[in-house]
């Protein structure tokens, strides 16, 4: 008898997931470049994302880095003033730019 | 000529006097030396990775050899930084609503037991997958050529859902939200948008992926499966499906994954083409999954070239593999294709090097309405990098 409770114990928990609990999605220490800006940098753009969102885009040009974070202020909403505006933009050209205005 | 036309002209002469010009605007092979993490996320073996939140993981190109990709092997991308990290399969429960005749809450064990059980197995990839051969860089993750997979999907169509829902009259389009979330209130949902028109039986609503539950990462516990179409509308964690008569007015819908709308899909930096146009069905693609770029191998041996080839569902027809330079191409031998015609079609080429030193293999796919590869050099730039589908070359060593 009792092993038959345990067959329809069984049967009973098909739904449940294949993976125990809570997971947990790993923090990894992406490697950015130090530089002016940097503390503006940190202070906008991780609560949305990680620095590997960010510098894994490729070398850019100042205008792509500009319209890069118009387009969080734009269309994401993120609440960032006119002046970090600007000291994002220049971080990035300098550390993960192309070296061309557009 | 104006001013700034004269500059442009002198600043490309003077590029051309130095050279570096030559290569500026040429598409290559997208890059392939990236090496996994040493740290795995979850259900996941150690992958690619470019971000962890969101999550943006890429499969090897090891993987490529075989017709279906391990679900711990799956690349992973989302948009959104809040995704939940929890999900109770007993109360999950999926909302259609809008303009049904009955707003529906239809559970995973109803959706398991009430509705008919399908499966198609079809590849899933990112409209921006190999987005690194573009030159310029196009905006965006610079992905290698392993933002894809192919798995067999299980779950219930579309259609039939909408059917027990009924749809009303003026019901035009269909939204799908998922439950990963924006961290600022104020950012607008993450809605993809269909038209009923487009909807087709082959579109799923999935809940098991390879005979498994979903990852987490791919969407656990449900999501949209859209056979042929890029990834960008197959929502994850599906939670709520909304029938409207208009079209809503969505970022990701309008400014995100789009291409030019000219019959090249193509533009340059100077002069970005408006209008623009979704990027929607997938182009005929292959990838080669052995041997590597930078793999030794014996003069005189026997080299089993392996690889898989898609397209949008129209079916491949041939893929065809050059080991001197695109010279000279001979068939490769393909998988019988019981997966269907969605799915990753699995190739093999058995060659023998007669040549030292190094030696590049190009694999080439056709599909059955004729459509080929071009050569990556052939691909013109598009803004987001989007829909590469060059020739796949890898380098090998004959030693």
């Amino acid at each position: 008898m009792k092993k038959y409770i345990i067959a329809a114990l069984f049967a009973m928990t098909s739904l449940n997931a294949q993976v125990e609990g809570e997971i947990q999605v790993p923090y990894i220490p992406f490697e950015i470049k130090m530089g002016k800006g940097f503390e503006t940098v940190q202070a906008n753009c991780l609560t949305c994302h990680s620095f590997g969102y960010m510098i894994n885009q490729g070398p850019q040009s100042k205008k792509f880095w500009h319209e890069k974070v118009v387009k969080m202020i734009v269309h994401f909403k993120a609440p960032i003033t006119k002046e970090d505006e600007a000291i994002v933009t220049d971080y990035f050209f300098e550390h993960y730019g192309n070296g061309r205005l557009e | 000529m104006k001013r700034r036309d004269f500059l442009k002209a002198t600043l490309a002469a003077s590029a051309a006097a130095v050279g570096t010009s030559a290569s500026a605007g040429i598409t290559t092979q997208p890059i392939d030396n990236r090496k996994v993490s040493n740290i795995a996320f979850p259900e996941k073996r150690p992958l690619i990775t470019y971000s962890d939140r969101p999550p943006l993981l890429e499969t090897p190109r090891a993987s490529f050899t075989k017709a279906i990709t391990p679900n711990d092997e799956f690349f992973v991308r989302w948009h959104m930084p809040e995704i939940p990290t929890y999900i109770d399969p007993e109360t999950y429960m999926i909302k259609i609503n809008g303009l049904v005749e009955h707003e529906l809450n239809i559970s995973l064990n109803e959706l398991k037991t009430d509705f008919e059980q399908v499966e198609v197995t079809a590849v899933l990839q990112c409209g921006g997958n190999s987005r690194s051969a573009f030159k310029p860089v196009a905006g965006g993750i610079q992905w290698g050529s392993g933002a894809m997979g192919c798995a067999k999907w299980k779950g219930v169509r579309l259609r039939d859902i909408l059917n027990r829902a009924g749809l009303k009259r003026d019901a035009k389009w269909i939204g799908f939200n998922g439950l990963d979330n924006a961290a600022y209130y104020e950012t607008p949902i993450f809605v993809r948008e269909m038209q009923i028109e487009e909807l087709d039986d082959h579109v799923i609503v999935a809940y098991e992926m390879n005979g498994e539950d979903l990852p987490y990462l791919n969407g656990y516990p449900l999501r949209l499966v859209i056979p042929g179409h890029y990834s960008d509308s197959w929502v994850k964690m599906l939670s709520n499906i909304t029938v409207t008569s208009d079209y809503q007015k969505l970022f990701f819908m309008d400014v995100a994954y789009r291409v030019p709308d000219n019959a090249c899909e193509c533009e340059t930096p100077e002069n970005r083409f408006k209008p623009t146009k979704p990027i929607t069905t997938m182009n005929v693609k292959s990838v080669i999954g052995y041997p590597q770029n930078g793999t030794l191998v014996y003069h005189n041996s026997h080299v089993v070239v392996r690889g898989v080839a898609f397209d949008d569902g129209h079916g491949i027809k041939d893929v065809l593999v050059s080991t001197d330079d695109g010279k000279s191409w001979k068939a490769a031998i393909l998988d019988k294709d019981t997966a269907g015609r969605y799915a990753f079609r699995a190739f093999r080429f058995s060659f023998k090097p007669q040549q030292y030193g190094k030696v590049r293999i190009m694999a080439k796919a056709i599909n059955r309405l004729g459509r080929e590869q071009p050569f990556a050099e052939d691909i013109k730039w598009n803004h987001g990098g989007y829909k590469y589908n060059g020739i796949d070359v890898v380098t090998i060593e004959v030693v």
